[in-house]
């Protein structure tokens, strides 16, 4: 194998280019028109262009990406995680293409890629998930019988869903068929299927995840839970290993379920099996990521196994390079994501004004972009991901303030200083933290962002064409440079103003009478509502025609309609009282 | 007394000068949800740009024991500063300080800078909160309104002027906002009247509050005296700089370009299907503008006024345009009294400004009605037209559906000096609707038919093959081409590429008379 794709952008492209280099391999990246000048296209060997910035017609083109593939002649792809990396579609495809896939057989994506079905494969190999029902529940009167058997409170969840999107808690039986429902709407909106299943909630539950990497030669290998209990609304932000709370024989019984899971599935490559670890130390089968997991770096700093090289290895057929695990220290690691922590983590692209990354002993940072980067509204929030390693949980914690504190990032609104108030958080420092503990004990308003210095004008970048000869033949290329702009006076802006958001919409109509009147003469020729009945402002009323127009006519506030006083086919004059709104 | 003790003085004196209304009248402002004059000019300036004038001012007026009380600066902060790095001249009325009302000196101080703004040519931005005239200073108050009409008058079509009402502006006080080219309003603290509630229920009886007579929703939906309504004044004054980025600094200069970040050839498929195939179903023209236009920007002006017709300004490959549009969701797309009016002033604004015009077309004519009739449509109608006629910019116009009669010769068709028409192929150019040209024309054989309606249907069926399209007008050159809808951001872009050089002027007249 001399060449890998890397179908993905930002940190996590980076990170696996690193991996490939180290192995002797040539790196090939692919981007979007609006990664042009991202650091993963800088560091890649080649890099093909995929497609504009949205990530349907980028990223997530399987054809496209394919067809780069094939003319790139590559050996493999990697597909990081998220984009690609769990359709099991894709990876036929790759396969197909007589590409080696870096990832488990598409047979095992599928399996572990739904919920209920990984649940019967962690079933049959003798691991138990959260009680609850394995099959779909299509109504209310299921859900109640369901519930009985194990009691409130209890978890309503999308079958295909994940991220929290199409998950409601329902604390007691009166409000049972409201949660059922909104999950339904809310799975059936996202991932265009309403089926949900049921299970306990678990109070103060740890999210516990066991790595795992098994090579097609049947070697197994645990690589130690994560500990991933700090997240906002099932959003991790920080993740660590060993788990504070955990005991080397609770430890040892976890690799040996996920093991145990991964051989169930018929599993090659590394994955990673998770568990809900409740108060009594029982723990429960969640799900399976069949990928690399964003915080698979933590693991590595305490076993010093680079994880994307075994992968490749796996993948290329050989056996893994080594048998047995030797952890040592702690490590924790910190998401720096684009988003406000004061506002409700409000997503917060931007251009990054300044990015200076935190170093020294046992500091890792792992980014997709620097100083002048756009982190723009087409991708993830995930702007770097900070890694600290120290001999016990204590220095790590150290060290992660002393690195927290270095790290400068200007011009977006990044989580760090929700990092620094999390470290100062008493659960979290005595490990006692579970998966609500944001919500529940830690003030986020008044948590304040660097201020970037203000720059005049950004410099825009104009698309021109130039003809070069290479090596005695001419080719014709695209250039991206600095727009050759006539000199304007100091401080005058280069790039449009942006029209500014619209506080509220149109000033309500005052007209306290609440009549709808007719714009013109004209004939009515539908008649939407019955009187009596409810409407909200804006609804559509009447259809009226008029200069052989239908003209639609709405609300003009909220309330009921009181009196109608014209039905389909009355012709009625300009400004006459149609119906009465109060 | 030392050098440096003058200049400690001195610095004294500009600290205690920098808000000369009492605390008190401060925390009453903020407490009304106004922002005061100082806060509104540096929100709406470049940070650190502004530059004050007459800061020692004081008035000079006796009685009333106003002698005894000399603020300095008096009720109004004037200056100079920038915008995006641009120069503009601001004047701020104080309502801290005799509740922003207007005297001799105020005037003096506004006239100065409006000489100062006219001299130089920059926008000058006033931004309103006055009780009125100073009623103590008596006729000289009267006086110092006059001053300010007349130099309003002078600047118009020279300066870019703009008006903020943030506040109170009543009696006489309205005429200068009234006479400046953009008026904005901030709803719930702002209104605009001639006479008060007070004296309306005196005289009339009509019961009225400040907010029904001369809030921002009466006069943004019904009077069409204000362009603009912003939720407070913060809002206002990014508005203010939005609306500046469209502008030239003067009638001398061409207005300002900015490197584009939207393709010059996109193609929006979008437009295929924005017009309905039945010619009865209306859609909303903001919609096809925004298609049209660099990034889907497009501020409109007089955005609740006389919807039937849409303008405002955006950019096509990074220059400004104004666009004037009928929109058929709103009365059909007629042209009423209302919405001539609105036009023939923003198409005026943008000829006076070197702002290249961009029409949509989707006219099925004149609304009809005795109250349009009575209410002077043909004079106000003329307007529109005179405004066409007249204008000396790039004009071009796309006609994307119908254009009947009158209508069509008003809203800047070839014949009436637009430089470029195109037409999609979905356009209708013609003296009327296919059903009463019909009735009209084939009156006779109609009546003579056996079975009248089959032979009306059929009649109708063979004008519109004939007539309902762009063709026939194509074929006498009154439209240049006839595009596909998806190519008209690419149309437009080349067409006012080749016009940007256009030099064509009116013979020389004192003024013409434009049908008022």
């Amino acid at each position: 194998m001399r060449s890998v794709l890397i179908a993905n952008r930002g940190e996590i492209a980076v990170r696996v280019i690193r991996g490939v280099k180290e192995m002797g391999m040539r790196a090939i990246a692919v981007y979007s028109e609006l990664d042009r000048d991202a650091i993963h296209v800088q560091l890649a060997d080649e890099a093909w262009n995929i497609g504009p910035a949205p990530a349907q017609e980028s990223y997530l083109d399987v054809d496209g990406i394919i067809r780069s593939a094939v003319e790139a002649k590559v050996d493999a792809i990697h597909p990081g995680y998220g984009f690609l990396a769990e359709n099991a579609t894709f990876a036929r495809r790759v396969i197909e293409a007589g590409i080696v896939w870096v990832g488990p057989p598409p047979e095992a994506i599928t399996a572990m890629g739904d919920k209920i079905s990984s649940r019967l494969v962690a079933q049959k190999a003798g691991v138990a998930g959260v009680p609850g029902t394995m099959e779909p529940l299509a109504t209310v009167d299921e859900v109640r019988a369901v519930a009985a058997g194990f009691g409130y409170p209890i978890a309503v969840k999308a079958a295909h869903g994940g991220g929290g999107k199409g998950l409601r808690v329902v604390t007691e039986e009166a409000g049972l068929e409201a949660g059922f429902e909104a999950a339904r709407r809310e799975a059936d909106a996202y991932f265009k299927n309403p089926e949900v299943y049921v299970e306990k909630y678990l109070e103060f539950p740890r999210h516990i995840e066991a790595q795992i990497i098994v090579d097609a030669h049947g070697n197994g290998l645990f690589l130690g839970e994560r500990d991933c209990s700090l997240q906002r609304r099932h959003q991790k932000l920080i993740e660590e290993t060993p788990s504070p709370v955990m005991t080397d024989k609770q430890r040892k019984a976890l690799g040996k379920a996920a093991l145990a899971v991964a051989k169930s599935a018929g599993y090659v490559n590394a994955g990673t099996v998770e568990f809900l670890l409740d108060r009594s130390g029982d723990f429960y089968f969640l799900e399976m990521n069949t990928r690399l997991q964003v915080e698979h770096t933590v693991t590595e700093m305490v076993t010093g196994i680079d994880l994307v090289q075994e992968q490749l290895r796996v993948a290329m057929g050989e056996e893994l390079s080594v048998s047995d695990v030797d952890s040592r220290g702690h490590a924790i690691e910190f998401r720096i994501n684009a988003e406000d922590p004061a506002k409700n983590f409000m997503p917060s692209p931007g251009r990054i004004v300044d990015y200076r990354e935190p170093g020294g002993f046992g500091v890792r940072v792992d980014s997709g972009y620097g100083s002048g980067s756009t982190v723009s509204q087409y991708y993830d929030n995930l702007v770097a991901k900070l890694v600290v390693w120290g001999r016990d949980r204590a220095e790590a914690i150290t060290r992660a303030r002393r690195a927290l504190a270095e790290y400068t990032i200007t011009g977006i609104a990044t989580t760090i200083p929700f990092h620094l108030l999390a470290l100062d958080n008493e659960s979290f420092r005595a490990g006692t933290h579970h998966t609500r503990t944001v919500e529940e004990e830690m003030d986020l308003d008044d948590l304040q962002q660097p201020s970037a210095p203000i720059l005049p004008g950004d410099e825009e970048l104009a698309e021109r064409q130039m003809t070069v000869e290479v090596g005695g033949r001419r080719f014709v290329v695209r250039l991206w440079a600095p727009e050759v702009a006539a000199p304007a006076a100091a401080g005058r802006r280069q790039t449009p103003r942006r029209r500014p958001p619209k506080l509220t919409q149109a000033p309500p109509v005052i007209d306290g009478e609440g009549a709808v009147t007719a714009p013109m003469q004209g004939t009515i020729v539908k008649v939407h509502h019955k009187a009596g009945d409810r409407v909200e402002i804006g609804d559509p009323l009447f259809i009226l025609e008029a200069m052989k127009m239908e003209n639609e006519i709405k609300a003009p506030a909220s309330g009921e309609i009181v009196d109608l006083r014209v039905q389909a086919g009355d012709r009625v004059a300009g400004g006459a009282v149609l119906a009465i709104v109060r | 007394m030392s050098t440096e003790e003058r200049i400690e003085r001195l610095r004294r004196l500009r600290d205690e000068h920098a808000n000369a209304g009492s605390q008190r009248a401060i925390d009453k402002q903020h407490e009304a949800g106004k922002m005061t004059a100082r806060e509104r000019v540096e929100a709406l300036l470049d940070k650190g740009s502004f530059v004050e004038l007459d800061m020692f001012v004081r008035h000079r007026a006796r009685g009333f024991s106003i002698e005894d009380n000399r603020p300095p600066g008096d009720a109004v902060i004037t200056g100079w500063g920038t915008v995006d790095g641009r120069t503009v001249f601001v004047f701020a009325e104080d309502f801290t300080v005799f509740g922003g009302s207007l005297g001799e000196v105020v005037s003096e101080k506004i006239c100065k800078l409006m000489d100062l703004a006219m001299n130089n040519g920059a926008p000058l931005i006033g931004l309103k909160d006055s009780g009125g005239a100073r009623i103590q200073e008596g006729v000289f108050s009267l006086d110092a309104y006059g001053k300010i009409f007349q130099r309003n008058v002078t600047a118009s079509g020279v300066i870019p002027q703009i008006s903020v009402i943030m506040g109170p502006c009543a009696g006489g006080a309205v005429y200068s906002p009234a006479m400046t080219d953009f008026v904005y309003q901030v709803e719930g603290t702002s209104h605009l009247f001639i006479t008060g509630p007070d004296v309306i229920k005196a005289v009339t009886g009509e019961d009225v509050t400040f907010d029904t007579l001369g809030g921002a929703q009466p006069h943004s939906q019904t009077s069409g005296v204000t362009h603009f309504v912003s939720t407070d004044g913060r809002q206002a004054m990014e508005e203010v700089r939005y609306l500046l980025s469209f502008l030239p600094q003067n009638n001398m200069e061409a207005p300002p370009f900015f490197t584009p970040s939207d393709l010059p050839d996109r193609m929006e498929e979008g437009l295929t299907t924005v017009v309905p195939d039945s010619p009865n179903q209306p859609y909303d023209m903001v919609d096809l503008v925004e298609m049209v236009v660099d990034d889907g920007e497009f501020y409109e002006v007089h955005q609740h006024f006389a919807r039937n017709l849409i303008v405002g300004f955006a950019r096509l490959d990074g220059y400004t345009v104004g666009i004037v549009g009928n929109n058929p969701s709103v009365l059909a797309g007629t042209l009423d009294i209302d919405a001539a009016v609105k036009g023939a002033r923003f198409v005026r604004f943008c000829d006076a400004f070197n702002i290249p015009l961009v029409t949509f077309v989707d006219v099925p004519g004149f609304l009809p009605g005795v109250d349009q009739e009575h209410g002077g449509i043909i004079r106000h109608g003329a307007k529109l037209l005179y405004a066409f006629c007249e204008a000396t910019v790039p004009r071009v116009t796309v006609i994307t559906r119908k254009a009947y009669g009158g209508a069509y010769v008003v809203m800047n068709s070839r014949s009436v000096g637009a430089d470029i028409a195109f037409a999609w192929p979905t356009a209708e150019i013609a003296v009327m609707g296919a059903q009463g040209a019909v009735n009209i024309i084939h009156r006779r054989e109609i009546s003579e038919a056996s079975d009248q309606e089959a032979r009306r249907a059929e009649l109708i069926r063979e004008y519109e093959e004939a007539f309902s399209n762009p063709y026939v007008a194509a074929e006498r050159g009154l439209i240049d081409e006839v595009i596909e809808p998806r190519e008209t951001r690419h149309r437009l872009v080349q067409a006012l590429e080749m016009l940007r050089n256009k030099r064509v002027s009116q013979p020389p007249k004192k003024h013409g008379n434009i049908p008022l």
